[in-house]
């Protein structure tokens, strides 16, 4: 055992494993305004344009599930405790990985960049067709249904101040070289916050360094990489600071894209099905595949804890590994903190204990912050005057402060959302989250919560789940958008006095298929 | 058409040429400065210049010197230590920066550490907690690795199985290297056919690879196809400056009755080997008792080289090295202490039985020593064939 032949010795400290042609950036699904020939959904995923804009990474497989369902109608007393509410996520789990079939849209791309794209399961029938990327067509299915299908390269449809967002949870990476052995300095333990905490010197805007974050990256300081204050930072007109700038980050950008226009007589022949849940998945093919000699896998017969999920997937899957999922916006991102191992997609029930204790975690920071600028917060934060830093180990304690966020209304700013005026719930946070799926209804316009569409501002959005939905500002209700109102923000003792995030794409969307701007 | 090894190769000059002239020059910007670095090392861990290798060495401290929080450069000044057989210098690298021990990647290397040390126990839980927390292929290898040494080829296969089911088509070097390892198992256990399926797909995934031609070479030799192998052989020291295989081919011309085509390699391969130990190295020393045990057949020196090996890492192959260097020199008692010392760690090979065999015997243990080698037949019928010093 001379031992020159250890893992070391292909292992590096750094990945040089470029897997993010499989990076998923976002779902959004709405209902067609085109209702001829009846109605019909879009649904758009986009993922990193890697290798380039308009060309796809032929060693991935995109997957968007698509299952069709009725509405969920409220019961008028519900049982709002802890124990009814993992009921609830139990009975979903049932449903999801039981007796829920997804339908599912699956893209591959040859060495030529022909994109293979099939329909699997549909009640309009399953077929596949080889296409050309980056140019629409009208693909027939074996029922006769015209479905429109984009692949190729977009302008990123994502209008956000993400850096602002990273600000806001002291997120290291956006700001700072962070070693990769040094894993503890990813979200700093610092309180999160929408206003900088007095003297928070590692995260608080720099007037003579505006770039930083946005590309510029400083080395880590020395020292603990802590915050000691006690206090919200005020300027001299007494004006807290928002960690958010509202210039968007993604201008400029492209994304590669799978774009359907699909009959939603092709997805479903009940009457009753108004919702179509639908999600993404990235999946990058195995190295075992790849040399095409695939391995007998005693792994399974080994290992029944994967055995589960492995006869679940089919011949070709197995061919491949699941990277990233995308449902619901912000439900990896803020809630799931990204990490590989949550990458659950719909099936995120085994998270929905940690789900609340991260929301307490949010609130616990966020709250204070909100409360500091006279908005009324619907997080129990106890009236602390500042932000805290807090985690919580037990769902118990979590979840007595979260409830109020979990089981408010998100109210819509008009009824432009509900165009036929029908009896529709509006969302709760509860219902949004989990199960990680962007539920389109379609009886709606399809803007989140209740699906989502390029135009919608979902960053600030989110944010609003924060506020107390039942209070209001001047005589008007708190809604889910009230952050971009400029009269809400010019009361509000802040600078600068912009919305969070910028209210509209950098590109204008197209009114009709692929909806998405053209590429840069 | 470039094979894979020559492109990624290539793809690391590139970087190695962008970087070379400022990204140590102060005022430094810490991703250039650990591309580069992590750059310069990869390029001498992949074309396994080990004169190469060691010159990283300054080039790491430099970064460290350069960086503030130069973690991942003592995580990858640790990793060259490891390769260079420096155990003292991964455990200083490790503590170096407080984040490294606790960190995965630093836990994995720490469980290495207790298996080179003879911490059987410890590097097996250490391993099974690294995958537990962490399953990434690399620790599945490692602890497959583990479970070769230790007899459980079945088990081992079965976790390098597990390993390539983590890699993706991004990472078929690493693929390539687990087919290797699948490749040697079957060569231990002398299923040439299997051994040689792994290899060519090791090939198919990661074409040009010096590395698999090396493995390839030594099954063909295994297989009596000696002038297939000479002639791979002789390809591969024109391009990899490395002793051992220059020992390989030397040893391979000498089956052959080539004696004084062999000599100039053997000679070669000796000097490679004394070279960095005059310099203080210690990445040879197990190599040196090989080859003054097997080659030269001087038990003096290989007795010597072993006591060296083993002073820095006391494990059941550098215990059986010594047992084996005693034998040569007619040290049959201590030869045997020693032996004994390496068979109660648990590990199974056919190699180190059949040496078992051949000390016990020569300790006047004939019943012992008959056990030993049919043992050592039972798990490889053909472990008498040609096989390479690993």
């Amino acid at each position: 055992m001379a031992d020159h032949n250890d893992p070391n010795a292909v292992n590096s400290i750094f990945s040089d494993i470029d897997v993010s042609a499989a990076d998923l950036y976002d779902i959004f699904g709405f209902p067609s305004d085109d209702t001829d020939g009846g109605e019909k959904v879009v649904i758009a995923l986009t993922f990193a344009s890697v290798p380039e804009a308009g060309r796809l990474d032929p060693d991935m497989l995109y997957r968007i599930q698509i299952a069709p369902g009725r509405r969920v109608m409220r019961a008028s007393e519900e049982d709002q405790s802890l124990g009814a509410l993992l009921k609830y996520f139990e009975g979903l789990k049932e449903t999801y990985l039981g007796t829920l079939r997804p339908f599912e849209v699956r893209v591959t791309v040859d060495e030529n960049n022909r994109a293979h794209i099939r329909f699997i399961n549909f009640p309009g029938g399953s077929f596949s067709q080889v296409i050309e990327t980056n140019k629409s067509l009208t693909l027939q299915s074996p029922d006769g249904h015209p479905i429109k299908a984009y692949i190729g390269g977009r302008d990123d449809a994502f209008f956000n101040d993400l850096p602002g967002f990273f600000r806001s949870i002291n997120y290291a990476p956006q700001f700072y070289h962070v070693p990769h052995t040094m894993t503890e300095a990813r979200e700093l333990a610092i309180p999160k916050t929408l206003i900088e905490l007095e003297g928070n010197d590692l995260f608080n805007f720099d007037p003579a360094n505006p770039d930083w974050g946005h590309g510029v990256k400083k080395d880590l300081p020395p020292g603990p990489l802590t915050w000691n204050g006690d206090k919200f930072a005020k300027d001299k007109n007494g004006n807290y600071r928002f960690v958010y700038s509202g210039k968007d980050a993604q201008a400029g950008k492209n994304i590669n894209a799978i774009i359907l226009e699909i009959p939603l007589a092709y997805i479903t022949r009940n009457p009753e099905h108004r919702i179509v849940n639908c999600w993404g998945e990235s999946w990058v093919r195995k190295a075992a595949n790849k040399v095409e000699t695939i391995p007998d896998d005693p792994f399974w017969l080994e290992h029944p804890h994967v055995l589960i999920d492995a006869l679940k997937l089919d011949d070709e899957l197995k061919k491949y590994k699941l990277v990233d999922t995308d449902g619901q916006a912000f439900a990896d991102a803020a809630l799931s903190e990204r990490e590989d191992n949550r990458q659950m997609g719909a099936n995120n029930f085994w998270l929905a204990p940690h789900f609340i204790k991260r929301l307490a975690h949010l609130g616990m920071g966020f709250g204070p912050s909100i409360t500091a600028l006279g908005l009324k917060c619907s997080f129990d934060h106890g009236n602390s005057p500042v932000s805290v830093h807090k985690t919580f180990s037990s769902v118990l304690h979590a979840f007595p402060l979260v409830k109020p966020v979990l089981f408010q209304e998100m109210r819509m700013p008009d009824d432009s959302w509900n165009p036929k005026g029908l009896n529709i719930p509006l969302r709760r946070p509860v219902e949004i989250f989990i199960p990680n799926v962007n539920a389109i209804d379609m009886d709606t316009t399809g803007t989140w919560p209740f699906g989502r569409r390029p135009e919608d501002q979902v960053a600030t959005r989110f944010l609003s789940v924060f506020l107390d939905m039942n209070a209001d500002f001047k005589g008007k209700k708190y809604h889910v958008d009230i952050m971009n109102d400029p009269a809400v923000l010019d009361a509000l003792p802040l600078e600068p006095k912009t919305p969070p995030n910028p209210l509209k794409n950098d590109k204008e969307f197209l009114k009709d298929f692929p909806y998405l701007a053209e590429a840069h | 058409m470039n094979t894979d090894y020559q492109s990624e190769l290539e793809r690391i000059e590139k970087n190695i040429a962008e970087l070379r002239d400022h990204a140590l020059v102060p005022p430094t910007d810490t991703e250039k400065v650990t591309k580069y670095v992590q750059s310069v090392y990869q390029h001498a861990v992949h074309t396994g210049n080990l004169a190469q290798l060691e010159a990283v060495e300054p080039v790491i401290d430099e970064g460290i010197r350069q960086i503030r929080f130069p973690g991942d450069l003592y995580f990858l000044k640790a990793n060259l230590a490891f390769k260079l057989h420096r155990l003292d210098d991964v455990r200083r690298n490790l503590a170096a920066d407080p984040s490294l021990p606790v960190s995965p990647e630093g836990r994995a290397i720490q469980a290495d550490l207790d298996f080179q040390e003879g911490r059987y126990a410890q590097a097996r839980d250490g391993y099974q907690s690294a995958i537990a927390s962490n399953r990434t292929w690399d620790n599945l290898a490692r602890l497959a690795h583990f479970e070769a040494r230790m007899g459980d080829a079945a088990h081992a296969d079965r976790l390098y199985v597990e390993a390539e089911d983590e890699l993706t088509a991004k990472e078929m070097r690493s693929y390539a290297w687990v087919e290797l390892q699948r490749g040697l198992l079957d060569l231990a256990h002398g299923r040439h056919t299997e051994a040689g399926d792994h290899y060519a797909r090791a090939e198919r995934a990661y074409s040009g690879h010096w590395l698999t031609a090396e493995h390839q070479a030594e099954l063909l030799g295994a297989q009596g196809h000696y002038d297939k192998a000479a002639a791979l052989y002789q390809d591969i020291v024109e391009r990899v400056p490395k002793p051992e295989i220059q020992q390989a081919f030397g040893e391979l011309l000498t089956v052959m009755g080539e004696r004084e085509r062999a000599q100039p390699w053997l000679d070669k391969a000796l000097a490679g080997y004394l070279d960095p130990a005059q310099r203080g190295g210690v990445h040879y020393y197990h190599h040196l008792v090989d080859f003054y045990a097997d080659v030269l057949k001087d038990g003096d020196q290989a007795v010597k080289w072993a006591r060296k090996d083993i002073a820095l890492r006391d494990n059941f192959s550098s215990q059986a090295a010594l047992a084996w260097a005693l034998y040569r020199q007619g040290q049959f008692g201590e030869a045997l202490e020693s032996m004994n010392q390496a068979l109660a760690s648990g590990a199974w090979s056919a190699h180190l039985f059949s040496q078992a065999a051949t000390v016990y015997r020569a300790a006047g243990r004939a019943e012992d020593a008959e056990r030993y080698a049919q043992r050592a037949a039972e798990i490889n019928p053909r472990h008498r064939s040609f096989h390479v010093h690993r």
